[in-house]
């Protein structure tokens, strides 16, 4: 113990023992090490898979207690107001049917079942909207556009899947573990939507921006923008979106000298305040569909 | 193992789980997109009492864990943490110091206030070097211009959080199992 330096009470900066010197940069050179490493894509995804799946599932049990206080501090509309926000979602459900091919004697089933009052999805024809409610945001710090959600694979949420808040476009799945799932936002800046402009069709990308919404840029370099064009999920080939889901409203339009235009588009929700999302989980394949006649529809 | 390392261990474990829970399910959802950071806090905090061996192990440790629950590479927040546990370890007051408020200049409320302050200035420093290093990497979600803009209102949260957290962790640390090897031995060289 001879290397513990004596604190005067003058002396505001410790010394760091040898030991504690040589800790520091091992482990500054580990966690550069593990930078690297997850830089290069290899080695760690299941090491993720394990602590998101419980740190998924320890959400849920916080979000149970916590929950309610905290939505009530963040002004989020509780239990009376969140049968409209369903409401809200049942209609996009009703919107996708019109997208999607239609198959009308689901239709009925999916009516009987909603007036027993016992699912929370609604199997429509081909997809389905899958009430999930936010449990957490993020985690550790601000930069990361995730929200986790209270249902999993088991409930049939699978990565790549499209959520909305039922006014429009919130983000997609990211990830889905056994009970929870973590949803990356249209808003985070590495993430691109194929969008397109309702008023003359003009097709393009649309990246998150943040807190500023969008920034939406036409594939045709002679785009003609106007301020107040909608936006909405665009064509769904190279895109994971579903198609025909409102982005926001262009809010300006920029021209640079080289003649690119991109707008600023104000996002249809905000990514900060988001409470009972949708998730759209497409139709299970006839044959699992054949064996498994629950598929889709999930008892509360 | 020794015992006491043990439930130092335990302890520890224990404190890193139930703050990431509450950033995640309380605190981040009602100051986002600022990155105030309650685990940061908790790092800075135990240091601020037992010196940068306990700071570096919890926040290389809080930092790995949360690390892997976003989508950022693992040891950003590991090292950031890392250096909040050094830097605030680095400038500890020992307990015996606090604990003798009776017959040294500096009451306990003062050393409080001090450890609050400097929490959160190490935690709001933490978050932007943390943002600079994402961006610098050119990974998703982190923005320069944000990170930036929310360094004040970051300094702010974290000192709100700090207030309590420094408060509880003083309190925690009296008790002699929890405390580190290094700090019951400067008690001793004092006594």
């Amino acid at each position: 113990m001879a290397s513990i330096t004596r604190v005067g009470p003058h002396r505001l900066l410790r010394r760091l023992t040898r030991r504690q010197r040589l800790s520091t940069l091992l482990l500054s050179v580990v966690a550069i090490g593990f930078i690297t490493l997850d830089l290069g894509g290899s080695g760690l995804e299941s090491a993720h898979t394990g602590v998101r799946g419980s740190f998924g599932a320890l959400y849920r049990g916080t979000d149970s207690v916590l929950g309610p206080a905290r939505r009530w501090l963040q002004g989020l509309p509780s239990a009376g107001s969140n049968e409209a926000k369903l409401d809200d979602l049942r209609a996009a459900n009703e919107q996708l049917r019109g997208q999607l091919s239609a198959a009308e004697q689901q239709r009925s089933d999916a009516r009987q079942l909603a007036r027993l009052g016992s699912i929370t999805a609604v199997q429509a024809d081909g997809a389905s909207v899958l009430a999930a409610r936010v449990v957490a945001i993020g985690a550790g710090e601000g930069f990361d556009w995730t929200v986790t959600l209270d249902k999993g694979s088991a409930d049939g949420l699978a990565a790549g899947q499209t959520v909305t808040d039922g006014a429009g476009l919130v983000g997609r799945v990211l990830h889905a573990d056994k009970t929870s799932a973590v949803v990356l936002l249209a808003a985070d800046p590495g993430s691109g939507v194929g969008a397109r402009d309702s008023r003359n069709g003009e097709i393009g990308i649309s990246t998150g921006a943040g807190m500023d919404g969008f920034t939406f840029r036409p594939l045709n370099p002679d785009a003609k923008l106007k301020v107040g064009d909608q936006l909405s999920t665009g064509p769904s080939q190279d895109s994971s979106y579903l198609a025909g889901l409102a982005i926001g409203t262009i809010t300006s339009v920029t021209t640079s000298t080289d003649g690119t235009v991109t707008a600023h588009v104000k996002p249809v929700s905000s990514p900060t305040s988001l409470d009972v999302l949708g998730v759209v989980v497409p139709a299970a394949p006839p044959d699992s569909a054949a064996t498994d006649p629950a598929a889709g529809v999930t008892p509360r | 193992m020794t015992r006491i390392g043990l439930l130092r261990v335990i302890a520890a474990l224990t404190a890193i789980v139930t703050a990431l829970l509450l950033q995640g399910s309380v605190v981040a959802p009602l100051v986002a997109p600022t990155p105030v950071s309650l685990p940061a806090v908790l790092v800075a905090a135990v240091a601020l009492v037992d010196g940068p061996g306990a700071g570096l192990a919890l926040g290389f440790s809080a930092g790995l864990v949360a690390d892997l629950t976003t989508r950022h590479p693992v040891g950003v927040l590991a090292l950031a943490w890392l250096l909040v546990g050094v830097f605030c370890g680095a400038l500890a007051v020992p307990r015996v110091e606090v604990s003798l408020g009776a017959v040294n200049p500096t009451p306990v409320r003062h050393v409080l206030m001090r450890d609050a302050v400097i929490a959160a200035v190490a935690c709001a420093a933490s978050s932007l070097g943390a943002a600079l290093l994402l961006t610098a990497l050119g990974k998703d979600g982190a923005m320069l211009t944000p990170a930036f803009a929310h360094l004040l209102p970051t300094l702010a949260g974290d000192a709100v959080l700090a207030v309590p957290v420094v408060v509880l962790a003083r309190m925690m640390l009296r008790w002699a199992h929890l405390r580190a090897p290094a700090a019951s031995a400067v008690v001793s060289a004092h006594g």
